[in-house]
């Protein structure tokens, strides 16, 4: 019943406003495009004929009633105030051609014999157009855009480059198969036969070894080891830990043998996707993690998100030594780890004195989520003034006020919703060239491969010399569509319901399908901030399984919806070859 | 169309037919007029996004329409949907502090 226009789900026009359009001309909303009135910049549009009229509803003459409809056809307002009355829709049963109008304070098209709101590409296209003009965008710092209706030119060079290639399947054929079978050694397990076949533990399923509040470390190796992307990169040897020790001169056994994460993940794989099910003690990576990260070397338990991020560093400094850095940040053509965790998010800030909006990309490899604080407050860690008021006043919440559970979506809004910098926090406006009170949006300009949400359990405050734990329950869903917090989602929602007359290209296609991921790995935390325990939930073919330190078991889905949630890993559902210039264009690289 | 748009705006109902104005009606053109009352509906729309009640509204929209399916919702039925609950969660501290900014407004306009 709906049809897609540039990759976005329009709703299906109703009979009265085609009827309207095809009996008005190519430009039937022309004359309401002078009525459109915005107030502040990037404010709301509303109509008016005069900016100061007072809009009031011709048959009972009320100018307070919340809904008040100016007849498209002869500009008479009226309220409509269901149950009680509609005398829009009065008005739009007795002369034929008047179905249509448009709230006054909402610039929203409406039927009234429909009753429902409807849409029109013209018309919402000048009221964006209004209300761009108002926000006076120009081209801003560092090679970003201004809020436009058409958000072309200069985009991060990595996106404008991007084509996908359609999926086509490959099999090996002869020569390849001969190839494949040489140089690789099969699954089918000779060494450990009593112990495999008994269990009904998947591949690659194995107990990781305490080595003194290592549970950190165990809990981030385990999603990562499960990490599709990854897996495939280790498991289709696409970083020889032989051949790299081998260019670093480590088998000569030189005291300054390159230390390599990348080599000692490699190993780890080789060693847990082997079909021995003994735990494994991964030693030798803490050591060599110990020498890249010395601040946090120490048998005392470190933070898993740390680590993590740490790890990926680790992984990148490494490569960065071999390949010139010439790729764009964000791209993840760097190495392996950003290839599949980093994104790009875009920051949007505009000046609430003159409009003027300065975009900026930065690539990311997680994203941190705040969680609400109590129920009633809601916001960001950063004090705004907003955020005081609300806890404050959170204690005078009266029965009424529902308090819901948090979710991760609803992390995701808050993340993505415009933030007011108030007075304490103003920002340098280019434009007026002194610091003024600015909205100030985030959103997400390119979904990574495999999404890591990290969420801020352990409150760091000023006050207290210890960081507190906040263990309040998180839920997350098992399949989490991004769509809703993606750079164009979130610019087309500013303008509010509007068919937003985007470019296919601003789009970035691709976006469209790949934006539905899957979890896969949830490591959650229990316990106090100075004596937890980090335990790691890994989907395998849709059974979930704990991994705690050695032991894993297989446990039911509900126990891991009832977990408390501090990093959860979802990876994208489609997986797009990028278009190269190479013959094998992802998969493996038979030439050696 | 055009000369619908360039016609003067109603003129004042209550002056045509000689009827009196209500307090209401009067308290809110001179909110209008002030243009005090943009300011407090962004006030407001500011506090019911903090304190998560867009959230919630938008929610309930949402199960609404999973449920009855997309096409068979208009936006009538949402507001419809979520006008007494929406209204009765509202938090008494916003309440306050709008009741307390219109006194405010009528004291100085009065004056």
């Amino acid at each position: 019943m709906s049809s897609k226009i540039s990759g976005q789900v329009s709703p299906q026009p109703c009979p009265h406003i085609l009827d309207f359009r095809s009996r008005n001309g190519s430009k039937p909303f022309r004359a309401l495009q002078d009525c459109i009135r915005v107030k502040a910049p990037g404010g709301r549009a509303a109509i008016r004929r005069e900016p100061s009229e007072v809009p009031r509803c011709g048959t009972c003459e009320e100018s307070s009633r919340p809904r008040l409809y100016a007849c498209v056809a002869c500009a008479a307002v009226f309220c409509h105030a269901p149950p009680l009355h509609s005398h829009a829709s009065s008005h739009a049963l007795s002369i034929p051609g008047h179905e249509i109008a448009v709230d006054v304070d909402r610039a929203e098209l409406f039927c009234c014999a429909c009753r429902d709101q409807v849409y029109d590409r013209d018309f919402d296209a000048a009221v964006v157009l209004a209300q761009t003009i108002t926000a006076t965008a120009t081209t801003s710092t560092s090679g970003s855009t201004g809020m436009q209706c058409n958000i072309a030119g200069s985009q991060p060079e990595n996106l404008r480059k991007r084509r996908r290639v359609d999926y086509r399947p490959w099999a090996p054929d002869s020569r390849e198969h001969a190839i494949i079978g040489n140089h690789s050694m099969p699954l089918n397990d000779t060494t450990n036969a009593s112990s495999i076949s008994s269990t009904e533990l998947p591949w690659g399923l194995r107990g990781l070894n305490n080595l003194g509040n290592t549970c950190f470390m165990n809990s981030v190796l385990q999603a990562l080891l499960h990490t599709p992307p990854l897996r495939n990169y280790f498991l289709s040897d696409r970083h020889n830990r032989y051949y790299c020790q081998q260019k670093n001169g480590a088998l000569n056994g030189t005291k300054n043998s390159r230390l390599c994460l990348a080599c000692d993940m490699d190993a780890m794989f080789s060693a847990v996707f082997s079909g021995d099910r003994t735990p494994y003690s991964p030693a030798k990576f803490l050591y060599s993690w110990w020498q890249h990260a010395a601040n946090l070397a120490s048998y005392e338990q470190q933070d898993a998100h740390e680590f993590f991020i740490s790890m990926l560093d680790g992984i990148h400094e490494k490569v960065e030594k071999d390949k010139r850095k010439s790729q764009s940040p964000g791209s993840g053509d760097c190495c392996i780890a950003h290839r599949v965790f980093s994104g790009i998010l875009r920051s949007d800030v505009m000046c609430m004195a003159c409009g003027f909006t300065s975009t900026t990309y930065d690539p990311c490899v997680d994203i941190s989520l705040d969680l609400e604080p109590n129920q009633g407050g809601s916001g960001k860690s950063s004090s705004t003034k907003s955020h005081n008021s609300c806890n404050v006043e959170a204690d005078f919440v009266g029965s009424s006020q529902n308090c819901g559970i948090s979710t991760l979506k609803g992390c995701l809004e808050r993340f993505t919703r415009a933030e007011k910098l108030g007075s304490d926090q103003k920002f340098f406006c280019q434009k007026c060239q002194v610091r003024q009170e600015s909205l100030k949006q985030m959103s997400i300009r390119k979904l990574p491969l495999v999404s890591c949400f990290h969420i801020k359990r352990f409150e760091h405050s000023s006050i207290r010399k210890m960081p507190r734990k906040v263990d309040r329950y998180l839920q997350f869903p098992f399949s989490l569509d991004m769509a809703p917090y993606l750079s164009s989602s979130i610019l087309r929602s500013r303008f509010g319901n509007r068919i937003f007359p985007f470019d296919a290209d601003e789009q970035d296609a691709s976006n469209d399908l790949s934006s539905e991921f899957e979890l896969f790995a949830v490591v959650t935390h229990s316990g106090r901030l100075d004596a937890g325990h980090y335990v790691t939930y890994l989907r395998l073919s849709n059974q979930w399984y704990k991994c705690d330190d050695a032991w894993i078991t297989r446990v039911n889905e509900n126990i891991v919806r009832a977990a408390q949630g501090y990093m959860m890993f979802y990876v994208q559902k489609m997986l797009y070859y990028k278009a190269s210039e190479k013959q094998a264009a992802s998969g493996y690289d038979v030439q050696r | 169309m055009k000369h619908s748009v360039n016609r003067p705006p109603t003129p004042d109902a209550a002056d045509d037919r000689g009827k009196e104005p209500t307090l209401q009606e009067i308290i809110n053109i001179k909110l209008i007029e002030s243009g005090e009352k943009e300011r407090l509906m962004e006030l407001l729309r500011e506090r019911l996004m903090e304190c998560g009640w867009k959230d919630e509204m938008k929610a309930l929209c949402r199960a609404y329409i999973k449920k009855k399916g997309r096409n068979n919702v208009t936006v009538d039925d949402l507001v419809h949907l979520i006008t007494p609950k929406g209204r009765a969660s509202i938090p008494d501290s916003v309440k306050a502090e709008l009741l307390q900014r219109i006194r405010s407004f009528l004291v100085s306009a009065t004056l």
